[in-house]
């Protein structure tokens, strides 16, 4: 049970052969796993952040932006993260635990569903580049931010139901109306469009400030 | 999630398991948008545990809210209803405020589920119950240090605020947001810093405590479910079959 090459996510790593000294072959080792853990909990704090600044720049739009705004700011988290870990799960990893605190701090638990289908992705073409080309990397970030869309999905997807029952329940068309005013589907693909703009902005940024400051120190 | 004094340890507390199912019940009660009645139940008896874990004040604190954000809400909707004929400008400030306090009333279940969840529950309970549960040791753990290193960043923005501050960088009250891209620099990466510091360290300590042992690790804390955390679980569910069935 808690042999630490034993999950399933790092069988794939003992037949690759481990090209950087700092990736062993072996899956990921209990350091890994604590360096995960650190970088998920400074990513959470990203996300805190990020609702709290999108609640309050953009009352109404809040919730719809808020992927987008975590992932513009984040970037150097994940960046640091994939250097310092370099192995195959260690993304996914960190998607499930976000999930996890999100559902244990009131989120829907579908949102768990893309917390690990989005990161899964995104580790699968971080492997791709080896975990070291750059561009790989700019675009697993970007699919990686899309797992944050898990909580405000449900919006669209389960918006006929929520009109429906609203609507039984005697609530008049005026209430309706303003609760969906800015759920449509063009906000729809502008919100996604906005998720792959700033997480492209915040990705790159990130890999700027991890060479500047942290490849020099020699802990990128 | 706060380790609870010794004190703490008479009152009545659930198991953790029960606490994740009556999260997940919450949850459930705001995706299927149960009528009113049947949430108001279920966040009465979700106050109920809350009490008997001694967070007399919290659970207090929490029902007042629940309390007077229903009360604004039923009165808004009956406000709309009556005044269909009145002039429409006092109308829309009656909508604002009832489509306000509804969502805000509609995320409290959850709210309530997660504070008395995280308020009654030690981390090392927390980690027993994921074990029993089966989630796998790669998730255990980072979820183990997510918990732990919150303080720490906390402390850490602080101490890099101080320091910032010290040397005349952003020392206005909005003054982070007027730079965004540098004051996000000179935060965040001092932060990175100490992260990278902080999870070399935690190994070193963990390895030493004995984490990576192979076999079945045992615990200080012991979880069972008991007959009540049962019956808290099937009471609560009632009110949702019945919320879904359509009855309450």
């Amino acid at each position: 049970m808690s042999q630490p090459g034993s999950n399933p996510n790092s069988a794939p790593t003992t037949t690759t052969p481990a090209k950087s000294p700092a990736s062993s072959k072996r899956g990921l080792a209990v350091p890994d796993l604590i360096t995960i853990g650190v970088f998920s909990a400074l990513y959470f704090a990203m996300v805190a952040v990020a609702t709290l600044a999108s609640t309050l720049l953009l009352a109404g739009f809040g919730s719809i932006f808020l992927p987008a705004i975590a992932a513009l700011i984040s970037g150097c988290v994940f960046m640091l993260m994939v250097a310092r870990v370099g192995k195959f799960g260690g993304i996914t990893i960190m998607g499930m635990v976000i999930g996890l605190f999100l559902f244990v701090s009131g989120h829907f638990v579908l949102s768990f569903i893309a917390s690990i289908v989005f990161p899964l992705a995104a580790d699968l073409i971080a492997r791709a580049g080896k975990y070291r080309n750059r561009i790989g990397l700019l675009i697993s970030y970007v699919v990686f931010s899309y797992g944050l869309t898990g909580p405000i999905l449900p919006l669209w997807f389960m918006k006929d139901a929520y009109v429906a029952s609203l609507e039984a329940r005697g609530k008049d068309t005026a209430y309706i109306a303003g609760v969906f005013a800015h759920i449509n589907t063009g906000t729809f693909f502008i919100s996604m469009a906005a998720i792959a703009v700033c997480a492209l902005v915040g990705g790159w940024f990130g890999q700027r400030l991890c060479a500047k400051h942290f490849a020099k120190a020699g802990i990128a | 999630m706060t380790v609870s004094p010794p004190a703490a340890s008479h009152y009545l507390r659930l198991d953790p398991r029960a606490k994740l199912y009556l999260l997940l019940l919450a949850n459930l009660v705001m995706f299927f948008h149960v009528s009113t009645r049947a949430e108001a139940v279920l966040v009465a008896l979700v106050i109920v545990p809350l009490l008997t874990a001694g967070r007399v004040r919290m659970g207090v604190r929490l029902a007042v809210t629940y309390a007077v954000l229903l009360a604004i809400g039923l009165w808004a909707g009956a406000a709309v209803m009556d005044g269909v004929g009145t002039a429409g400008g006092e109308q829309t400030w009656v909508h604002v405020v009832g489509a306000l306090c509804v969502g805000l009333r509609m995320m409290l279940p959850c709210f309530i589920t997660g504070a008395y969840a995280f308020s009654t529950t030690s981390v090392s309970e927390f980690v027993c119950a994921l074990r029993r549960m089966r989630v796998p040791e790669s998730v255990v753990i980072p979820c183990m240090v997510v918990i732990r290193f919150f303080p720490t960043i906390i402390g850490d923005y602080r101490r890099i605020r101080d320091a910032m501050a010290l040397r005349g960088l952003a020392t206005g009250r909005w003054s982070l947001l007027r730079h965004p891209a540098q004051s996000l620099e000179f935060v965040l990466v001092p932060l990175l810093m100490n992260a990278t510091m902080v999870s070399r360290d935690l190994s070193v300590a963990a390895l030493t405590k004995g984490l990576g042992t192979r076999g079945v690790h045992t615990s200080m804390t012991e979880i069972r479910m008991r007959w009540f955390d049962w019956v808290a679980m099937v009471v609560c569910t009632i009110p949702l079959a019945l919320g879904i069935g359509g009855v309450l």
